[in-house]
């Protein structure tokens, strides 16, 4: 039988090392794959050479027996091939009808747009899937699911070619678990209409639930494809990090026991579950995890940047939720993910960056001294080693890592009770980073309690005297002590889940 | 292999230390020209209009029927600035500016005396500005549609107040002394507008309030997550605009003596232009009071030179819009090449 798809020795190197190194694969038609690995390992370059989106630097890849024009997106879409992205790509202010028009056009009649045939088209295209909802609902009003569905069923939709492979690309990342287990009987549906499915996902419950064969990547390299019969979800594990689990470990940094300070009892936002957990007084506690299983959400939580129910204390005293004003006078501080969107002010100059929070400070008769606040600025910027080292530069003229300082110098002027940092080091040079996990440090030898989320294993182990690991909405492992290590956080992120292995 | 996603933001890794396009930064520094292009301008255009039409333009009268032509103007445009430096549009200043205006004539042509008459009309401001907040902060309406369709219902509330016509009658000459009395040779306008200057800038540059309303500007998100109360800052930032527009009023009401429906439109635009105009001057990429008072008597002394010298009276309008025009595309220009270096 002809492979529906079928990849020859596929490398792409960007500015240095291959990302992408001389891998090949192939898929039988009404074949399940999952293709796994960590973050960097290549799999999304992979899929974006097969989209058209990156020319490789060599390797051949043919579609059904076709070969495919590498770097162009239409012969990829032209031979069959058919993606949905980890974001669906859909408008959410429009409805199902539109957004499965999108790109393909509308059925029309002497230029007016024939609505009850692409409506009566819509409804048969998700009822193919095993989804039944009106179709006139704008995207925003869908479950998460739904949209998902949606999205497959504009790549599965009628095009020039039949689909011969469908590229899922994270696609149960926003899902909570009920609503994967739909999606799980959407892409069989698929498979069973002969067409391959790629199945790109951290979650190895789904690939040993779904998949009848898994391909991993490691460093840019194929490791291995084999069936999923027979596999281990250590060994699986194993495959993925390159090691086995218990062979690296060092001690975790070992952390007398001081007072609370910071504590959430059944904190709950998003897909996060009736969470609870306690920071003492001087302690680093990191919070590991992949995207959706909690980890985005909690440190906004916490200050009330999202909504959530459950309690959260500083010092025993609550901190009213979605209220960021009341968090910080109680004594918290949030340096949010995104710096660019959620944290820098980018027009102003790093002296009101910095004094954003409690401008207040350096009020006196009525009026804000700004000298006085100038040489505050110019202290901070001077102990995190800010450059350049001037008050009055806007944040537009920093480079990244010292904008990230600067937001730092913000909470750390307040000499804040709690500090709660959500990816300190995102988009950081590595000088920088460096000191930003020193001042780190320090706040924490000077009492504060500080919480890390980060996707940064190495960042987590550097820092912390143990790490939370979440796990679809839930703390699923506390790793401290001598298990303290990088491919132990790993593997517990994309380990199988306690509920549903019992 | 790590997490490390090295994201390269364009325009923004590039080398610390260095500060911005150096050389051509320290000349136009010195001068000033950076941030004062618009009193240049200024000089140049007196200059000009000096030797051109020097016996009606270089005349102390000129000076302060310029002066006084132009306070109400930037009184509106100054308590426009505060909801604009946080992100919120206030469309219905001028509807404002003319509820007050009726109100405070109308107090007195029925006998009820203007002090009650001044003090309704500020009551009137504050609670525009009230429901204008509540629209945008609590209903979510982008403050641009709101305030347009506050505007609206503003301008049919002088109708009804002025009962379509003009009202001119029982007004009080203590009252019409509040505009048109001179100190020193200038109309009185002309040390409210002063005065009120002073309160703003002191607002905007020296107390925290100041800070919040530039950072919400600035990135609301991120304003929120350092603890500011947006909802709150941005309500008193309606309510700052519909006080100064009514306060405004009351003193067009004592400088005309009279009302009329369409008193308050005229001052819309000029006033919009005046602040935008004024955000390339003093700290440019930020509405201020400076830089829009700079802009003020820029445009009017440009529009007056060039009526004393002849030209035709749509001449006005016709030199607010290019100059806006013009001053602003050349600030984004200068701004992006900044950003490129």
């Amino acid at each position: 039988m002809t492979p529906a798809l079928n990849v020859t020795k596929m490398s792409k190197s960007f500015a240095g090392p291959r990302v992408l190194d001389g891998v090949s694969l192939s898929i039988e038609p009404g074949e399940i794959r999952a293709l796994v690995g960590e973050n960097g390992s290549g799999k999304s370059t992979l899929i974006k050479i097969l989209a058209g989106f990156h020319l490789p630097d060599e390797g051949s890849a043919e579609v059904d027996g076709q070969p495919l024009r590498l770097g162009d997106g239409t012969s990829s879409e032209g031979l069959g091939l058919r993606f949905v992205h980890q974001d669906l790509g859909l408008v959410n202010n429009l409805d199902a009808v539109d957004n499965l028009a999108l790109g393909v056009g509308y059925s029309s009649f002497r230029g007016g747009i024939r609505w009850r045939q692409e409506r009566k088209r819509a409804r048969k295209a998700l009822a193919d899937l095993g989804y039944h909802f009106d179709v006139r609902r704008t995207v925003d009003r869908l479950a998460m699911s739904e949209r998902t569905a949606l999205a497959v069923a504009r790549a599965m939709g009628p095009r020039a070619t039949p689909p011969k492979v469908l590229i899922l690309d994270e696609p149960t990342a926003n899902l909570p678990a009920a609503e994967a287990q739909r999606l799980f009987q959407l892409a069989r549906r698929v498979a069973d209409s002969g067409v391959a499915v790629v199945f790109v996902s951290h979650h190895f419950d789904e690939v040993f639930g779904l998949a009848q064969s898994v391909t991993v990547l490691r460093d840019g390299q194929h490791v291995i494809t084999r069936p999923v019969a027979g596999l281990t979800e250590d060994g699986l594990i194993e495959l993925v990090i390159g090691r086995q689990l218990e062979q690296v470990q060092h001690d975790a940094k070992a952390a007398e026991r001081r007072a609370v300070v910071l504590e959430a009892a059944g904190l709950g936002c998003g897909v996060l579950d009736n969470v609870d957990f306690a920071v003492h007084a001087g302690e680093i506690v990191g919070v590991a995890g992949i995207t959706g299983s909690g980890r985005d959400e909690i440190a906004r939580a916490l200050f009330g940047g999202l909504d959530r129910t459950g309690e959260v204390t500083v010092n025993g005293a609550a901190v009213p939720k979605l209220r960021p004003d009341k968090a910080m006078a109680m004594g918290m501080g949030l340096v949010p993910a995104e710096r660019h969107a959620n944290a820098a002010f980018m027009t102003s100059t790093l002296r009101e960056n910095i004094t954003v929070v409690r401008p207040g400070t350096h009020w006196r008769g009525g009026i804000l001294r700004k000298s006085a606040e100038r040489s505050d600025v110019a202290r901070w910027l001077e102990r995190l080693d800010v450059r350049p080292r001037k008050p009055e530069f806007t944040m537009a003229d920093l480079s990244g890592g010292n904008q990230q300082k600067v937001v730092l110098a913000r909470w750390l002027r307040l000499e804040p009770k709690v500090l709660v940092l959500d990816e300190p080091t995102q988009g950081v040079d590595v000088g920088a980073k460096s000191d930003i996990h020193t001042l780190i440090d320090e706040a924490a030898a000077q009492g504060t309690a500080v919480l890390v989320a980060s996707t940064d294993h190495e960042e987590l182990v550097r820092l912390c005297h143990r790490v939370l690991v979440m796990r679809r909405g839930r703390i699923a492992e506390e790793i401290s002590g001598g298990r303290m290590d990088h491919d132990v956080i790993t593997a517990a992120t994309i380990g199988r889940d306690q509920a549903d292995a019992a | 292999m790590t997490v490390d996603k090295q994201t390269t933001e364009p325009g923004v890794e590039r080398e610390a230390g260095g500060p911005p396009a150096p050389t051509q930064r320290k000349i136009t520094a010195v001068l000033g020209l950076d941030r004062f292009s618009g009193l240049y301008v200024w000089a140049v255009l007196i200059l000009i209009f000096s030797l051109w039409v020097p016996d009606l333009f270089l005349t102390a009268n000129n000076a302060r029927i310029i002066a006084g032509s132009q306070a109400i103007t930037a009184m509106v445009a100054m308590g426009l600035i505060v909801p604009v430096a946080c992100g919120a549009f206030d469309l219905s200043i001028a509807g404002t500016l003319g509820v007050s205006v009726c109100t405070v004539i109308w107090f007195q042509a029925n006998h009820h005396g203007w002090a009650l008459g001044i003090v309704v009309a500020l009551l009137v401001g504050l609670a525009v500005g009230l429901v204008n907040a509540f629209i945008v902060v609590r209903l979510h309406v982008d403050s641009f549609i709101g305030t347009l369709g506050m505007s609206s219902i503003l301008l049919a509330g002088t109708e009804w107040i002025t009962g379509g016509g003009q009202i001119a009658n029982g007004v009080s000459a203590t009252f019409t002394g509040i505009g048109q009395n001179q100190v020193w040779g200038l109309p009185l306008p002309v040390f409210y507008m002063v005065a009120l200057a002073i309160v703003l800038w002191w607002l905007l540059e020296y107390t925290p309030i100041g800070r919040y309303l530039y950072g919400i500007g600035g990135n609301p998100q991120a304003a929120r997550l350092a603890g500011i109360r947006v909802g709150r800052v941005t309500t008193g930032a309606f309510l700052l605009s519909g006080l100064v527009a009514a306060f405004s009023g009351v003193v067009l009401a004592a400088q005309l003596g009279s009302a009329s429906p369409d008193v308050g439109g005229p001052f819309l635009l000029p006033a919009f232009s005046a602040v935008f105009l004024g955000a390339t001057q003093v700290f440019p990429g930020r509405v201020n009071v400076p830089g829009t008072l700079i802009a003020i008597f820029l445009l009017a002394t440009g529009v007056k030179g060039l009526q004393l010298a002849g030209a035709p009276s749509y001449i006005n309008d016709l030199f607010n819009g290019a100059a806006l025009i013009i001053a602003v595309a050349l600030a984004a220009r200068a701004y992006a090449s900044q950003r490129k270096a």
